[in-house]
């Protein structure tokens, strides 16, 4: 059932693929040379320790190393996040940091006790790849998320106020940029699951396919990852959006700018 | 006669630099008194200070003798309708837009009626037909109307109006004039630069006068 293995020197062979960008590159003056042996660098090295790392998890296939994996995995999501949007570290962290661990937690424990039932339960093999496929999804959303919604409170300030002068309370008012930050973040999950198998063929069935997996057992993966991601984004936005609206608003209902970090000298 | 707006020795700093220092100001129930000021006088302050859109750095502003605190502002703006310079009247028609503070729990012992709003169009000079159209594609001066019924829709007893005739011209200056000047039911606070174009017959006050300006 396992994947036929790569040696060093076929993966090194892998690397001679390079030499057709690279040659497009130097070819037309493409000034991307020097960022994609960089990048090819870079990914190599990550995954190299990811590989290392996760060959020792997957060999003490212990619940706890693997809840702690998850728990590294959702700090560094929610480290990118605050970066991502530009807001204040100190504010933002542990209340996206819970919206994100809920998010992960919610479809994947549904995955893992209704759907699949692996045995142990939570076996390294399972609960590694499908929270980190939720996360990243979460992750990504959780950033068009939460930036939309407050720099579109920023940046239509007057709609916002004019809601508050007409006696909106602060979870009325908010609710127009609530709605379109939701949508924001969840359409590209719609949009990918309306288009699925049929432009490309997703990374996990993929994986399953070369694992040794039937493709009916393949798609049927896919079909629930697919619902536990959308489940996932829906349910880490509107926490992270909810979870940090009582942190950034002052007493009396304004938009607290000091939210958002300094902008830099070049804006 | 009672006071429904006392504003006591207020100052107001942006970036720790004073927009306006120690500012008296009552307003008399039913009265409706305009201010008047340069550009950057710090008018538009004055109103956003007293609908709690701007923290004050020292005094206290009282609204029908409720001193405005973060407690108490929900409840205080609920009594008072703004409208706002340059109005945004959200997406949508403009009847959505007019409907939509009705769905607020502070609004929800009114009701919205069709007919009442027609009728203020019909003052003000608004066609019928605007209802209808999307709040985007409407004039400057068409906003500032549409904004003002929505404020009287909302049946508050003060009315705070920042500039807002401004993009009007002068026979639709006028219908809005004489008939918020008609509405003895209401307080108005109207703040504008241009007093020849827009102002009541009450009294007249320069922004400039009620205050120790930070030293300029």
């Amino acid at each position: 059932m396992n994947a036929t293995d790569i040696t060093d020197a076929q993966l090194a062979a892998a690397y001679l693929l390079l030499l057709f960008p690279l040659a497009v590159f130097l070819w037309y003056g493409v000034a991307l040379v020097a960022e994609s042996l960089l990048s090819v660098a870079r990914m190599t090295v990550q995954l190299l320790f990811v590989g290392f790392y996760l060959q020792v998890v997957f060999q003490w296939n212990n619940p706890w190393v693997n809840g702690l994996w998850i728990a590294v995995m959702v700090i560094v999501a929610d480290a990118s996040i605050v970066r991502g949007c530009k807001l204040r570290v100190r504010r933002f962290a542990l209340p996206l940091a819970l919206a994100l661990l809920l998010g992960v937690l919610v479809p994947l424990l549904l995955f893992l006790l209704v759907i699949i039932r692996p045995e142990p339960l939570f076996d390294a093999r399972y609960v590694i790849p499908i929270g980190g496929m939720i996360l990243g999804n979460c992750l990504r959303a959780d950033i068009v998320g939460v930036s939309g919604f407050y720099e579109g409170i920023q940046k239509r300030e007057k709609v916002y106020v004019t809601a508050l002068a007409a006696g909106a309370r602060l979870h009325e008012a908010v609710l127009p940029f609530l709605r379109e930050a939701l949508e924001a973040a969840l359409r590209p999950t719609i949009a990918t699951m309306a288009t699925i198998g049929i432009v490309s063929l997703p990374g996990m069935m993929t994986g399953v396919i070369l694992g040794g997996a039937d493709p009916m057992t393949a798609i049927k993966y896919q079909i629930a990852i697919m619902l536990a991601i959308f489940t996932g984004t829906a349910i880490t936005v509107t926490l992270a959006i909810y979870l940090t609206l009582g942190n950034s608003f002052t007493a009396y209902g304004m938009l607290d700018k000091d939210i958002f970090q300094r902008k830099n000298a070049q804006n | 006669m009672t006071e429904v707006i006392q504003i006591h020795n207020v100052s107001v700093c942006f970036a720790n630099i004073p927009v306006f220092e120690s500012i008296h100001l009552s307003i008399a129930n039913k009265e409706k008194i305009t201010i008047a000021g340069p550009s950057g006088s710090g008018k538009s302050t004055l109103v956003r200070c007293i609908m709690g859109f701007v923290p004050i750095a020292t005094g206290s502003v009282f609204i029908n003798n409720v001193e405005l605190t973060p407690r108490s502002v929900w409840r205080l703006r609920a009594q008072m309708a703004f409208v706002a310079q340059e109005p945004e009247l959200g997406d949508g028609t403009v009847r959505e837009a007019l409907t939509r503070p009705f769905s607020y729990h502070a609004n929800r012992h009114i009701q919205y009626s069709e007919t009442e709003a027609l009728r203020l169009f019909d003052h003000i000079l608004l066609p019928c037909d605007l209802m209808d159209k999307e709040t985007s594609a409407l004039s400057g001066g068409e906003k500032q109307r549409v904004a003002l019924v929505g404020a009287l829709l909302l049946q508050r007893p003060i009315l705070l109006l920042d500039e807002a005739a401004s993009a009007l011209d002068e026979t639709s200056k006028t219908a809005v004039r004489d008939f918020l000047t008609d509405r003895t039911d209401l307080t108005i606070l109207s703040v504008s630069h241009d007093t020849r174009g827009f102002a009541f017959s009450g009294p007249v006050t320069d922004i400039t006068r009620m205050t120790r300006k930070a030293a300029s």
